[in-house]
């Protein structure tokens, strides 16, 4: 069951409409990963779920109940914003228990929950100091220990780990799905880096010009986003883009990439005709040995290692560039020069040039339907 | 055409009003060759960008010397040093537009109009600015300014290329096609490059050796594989990679012909002479503590390997798995680049290779040994 409905959900400031119809739902105990640019509105529709600002339009339904009407306070909503609102005369440990104290608690038991919540968050050594004596990474999570210790039912994250230096972020990506089950919390954490939200979401809620562009889990909204909007938002690098103009040559549906035609499989005959943008992760070009059809005929300008992968610029004859990445243990050429790369056809995605959306191979039509 | 550049025992030592003096920069001796690409690369306070602004000759030297080629710079006023910097600040000329700005650079040397324009569209074309040439620097974005500071640096002839976090500003799409084609130029034209940055990303892509820096010490001055494979301390062990290495305390037990490391509170791993030469066990001498290290990306997961531990996350990241496991009251983390199907819970069978394995001194925080062969 949905805990939290979003239906046509719209949001103006001044002439500036930032949620355009917006239609979320997350269900109980689920880990829904509100990811995309900044400015794109993030931030105003978790205010809207906590009763900070009224909507212009549309239903929020908490728990399967009409929202609208009920104050913050009353919305039994747990908050972590990104700007930590935590009491300054307070030590960071009486921070995270004023959410236990509001209660009535016991003292024991408070102190309990406190300790633990701190060691899963790495501040306890900073308990008893004051927001002043603590790094912005250090209010955050003493912000997060404290929407956390209560264990509300629904929780709103909003980039949590953005101030945390990037070893500590990297840990708490590991840890902190384990500890939001753990509470069996449903959660709309709001990040702006894909990794994090692969890494912690059930789902993923690309939002893109005031809507939800694709909600899905994270590997579906990889391999198949809905739009060029969305496929470019992930991916590290992100993906080639390459216009082509697909046409049927003795029945097989082909494209012209730098040079070369590549037949592209029969689930793909629909695009001929038509003006498409072709998507290549990185991942999905490799080079290969001699000049067989169907590969690339490129120049490599550069290799630069890119973590445990190495990433290779490429230009190929028309000038356009792309790039390919390789896997640490492969072995990667380290002499710039001519060679010739071919894509993984599994792999391919193609756009619709005019509206964005990626064309829906016809192999794949009957599993949607 | 570029110089060599050497740096000599430099200390940096700042005496702030008021307060007890820092040592910024402790004894820093390194050695950048003719056309090489070198990061200097640390956390905020490392002592890095001191280096840099010493070199450049924004900063006085405490003591110590700076020679390019053969020529002692430290004494010398910025401008005579014939060192272009990029400045992390942008820092172009208000009043001159973006073409003004880079073509600024030129205006010393005996070039005729349109050499400069050529060299001018060239730079410009590399880093994407073409567009805003004829525009002022308050009218364009942050990114934009980073950019054509950068192609100001890169335009002129000097000995030495010095550039403070030259990315930094930029949008990761355009950053990974700058990096190749930023890299392309200064291995083409073998313009000696030194770049300050925090970013480990940033420094493999572009450095042909990274000097990782902290507290004002040189910790290692290497190549990107080695600084990997053979990390001089438990600090660059624990600091390069993404993620980077998983270390343990371990106890060494030594019966019959193998070396075990009882992890405290944890598994144990053991390794037959046949494995480990004579070389490491005289590097572990007569040690009782050590501290051993894999990197995620070495860890071997699946059946048969010997130990078994919990998963405790499994994250797909759309071309790789990073999974954390419970071992010895801490996280291992592995990386794969082909997709892990455990769920969370689940006992996941897992080993160490003893090729794999990074042994260091508890104490002093050195390595002993990397793999098979001693440090």
């Amino acid at each position: 069951m949905a805990q939290i409905e979003v239906r046509n959900l719209r949001k103006s400031f001044k002439d500036d409409a930032v949620l355009k119809g917006l239609s979320l739902n997350v269900d109980k105990g689920e880990i829904v990963a509100l990811f995309g640019p900044s400015g794109t509105g993030k931030t105003v529709l978790l205010r809207l779920l906590a009763g900070v600002y009224a909507p212009d339009g549309g239903t929020i339904d908490l728990r399967g109940r009409d929202a609208s009407g009920t104050p913050p306070e009353k919305r039994g909503i747990g908050m972590a914003f990104q700007n930590f609102a935590l009491f300054p005369h307070m030590t960071a440990r009486d921070n995270i228990a004023s959410a236990l104290t509001a209660r009535k608690a016991d003292a024991a038991e408070i102190a309990r929950k406190v300790d633990a919540v701190a060691r899963l968050l790495k501040i306890s050594h900073v308990l008893n100091h004051s927001p002043r004596e603590l790094s912005n990474g250090q209010k955050q999570r003493t912000a997060l220990a404290r929407a956390l210790v209560a264990e509300p039912d629904i929780l709103l994250l909003d980039d949590p780990l953005r101030n945390v230096d990037a070893k500590l972020r990297y840990e708490m990506r590991l840890e902190l799905p384990a500890l939001l089950k753990r509470a069996g919390s449903t959660v709309l954490y709001v990040t702006q880096d894909f990794k994090e939200a692969m890494a912690l979401g059930d789902r993923i809620a690309v939002l893109l010009d005031g809507e939800i562009a694709q909600c899905d889990t994270p590997a579906r909204i990889y391999a198949e986003p809905a739009s060029i909007g969305v496929a470019r938002l992930f991916g590290d690098p992100t993906l080639n883009l390459v216009e082509v103009e697909p046409r049927m040559v003795d029945g097989v549906p082909e494209i012209l990439v730098g040079g070369a035609l590549i037949r592209l499989p029969a689930s793909y005959a629909a695009a001929a005709g038509g003006n498409y943008m072709l998507g290549l992760r990185p991942e999905s070009l490799h080079l290969v040995d001699g000049a067989p059809p169907g590969t690339i005929a490129v120049d490599l300008v550069a290799v630069t290692p890119l973590n445990e992968k190495s990433v290779l610029l490429f230009t190929m004859e028309d000038g356009n560039e792309l790039l390919a990445s390789e896997a640490g243990d492969r072995e990667v050429p380290r002499c710039t020069g001519p060679s010739r790369l071919a894509l993984d056809l599994d792999a391919v995605l193609l756009f619709d040039r005019a509206c964005g959306r990626r064309f829906i191979p016809a192999d794949n039509m009957g599993a949607r339907l | 055409m570029s110089a060599s550049l050497s740096i000599r025992a430099v200390d940096k030592i700042y005496h702030p009003r008021g307060r007890s003096s820092v040592h910024a920069v402790n004894a820093l001796s390194m050695d950048v060759g003719r056309g090489e690409i070198v990061a200097l690369l640390g956390s905020s306070g490392c002592g890095k960008t001191s280096t840099l602004r010493m070199v450049a000759g924004f900063e006085e030297v405490s003591a110590g010397a700076i020679a390019l080629a053969d020529r002692r710079v430290e004494r010398l006023a910025p401008a005579a040093r014939n060192v272009a910097m990029a400045f992390e600040g942008y820092s172009l000329y208000p009043p001159l537009t973006v073409r003004e700005n880079i073509a600024f650079a030129l205006k010393r040397g005996r070039l005729s109009g349109s050499d400069v324009a050529r060299r001018v569209q060239q730079m410009a074309a590399l880093v994407e600015i073409e567009s805003i040439l004829d525009r002022y620097p308050n009218s364009i974005s942050g990114g934009q300014q980073q950019r054509a500071s950068l192609a100001r640096a890169l335009v002129r002839d000097a000995d030495l290329y010095v550039l403070d976090e030259p990315m930094g500003q930029l949008e990761p799409q355009l950053r990974a096609v700058l990096r190749g084609r930023l890299k392309r130029l200064l291995k083409d034209r073998a313009m000696t490059s030194i770049f300050v940055t925090h970013d480990q990303t940033e420094a493999n892509a572009l450095a042909d050796r990274i000097a990782v820096m902290e507290g004002g010490v040189l910790q290692q001055f290497a190549n990107q594989h080695d600084l990997k494979e053979r990390p001089a301390n438990l600090y660059v062990a624990t600091f390069i990679g993404e993620p980077p290495m998983n270390v343990f305390d371990a106890a060494v037990v030594r019966t019959g012909d193998r070396t075990t490391f009882e992890l405290d509170h944890g598994p144990s791993f053991g390794f037959g002479d046949n494995e480990f030469g004579p070389e490491v066990r005289q590097a572990i001498g007569n040690r009782r503590k050590i501290v051993i290290g894999v990197r995620p990306h070495r860890v071997a997961l699946g059946g048969g390997c010997g130990e078994t531990a919990r998963v405790v996350s499994n994250q797909w990241l759309g071309d790789q798995s990073h999974v954390a496991m419970a071992v010895a009251g801490k996280l291992m983390v592995v990386v794969s680049h082909v997709r892990v199907r455990a769920t969370i819970g689940e006992s996941v069978p897992y080993g160490v290779r003893a090729q794999d394995l990074h042994l260091f001194d508890p104490q002093t925080t050195l390595a002993l040994a990397h793999g098979v062969r001693a440090a």
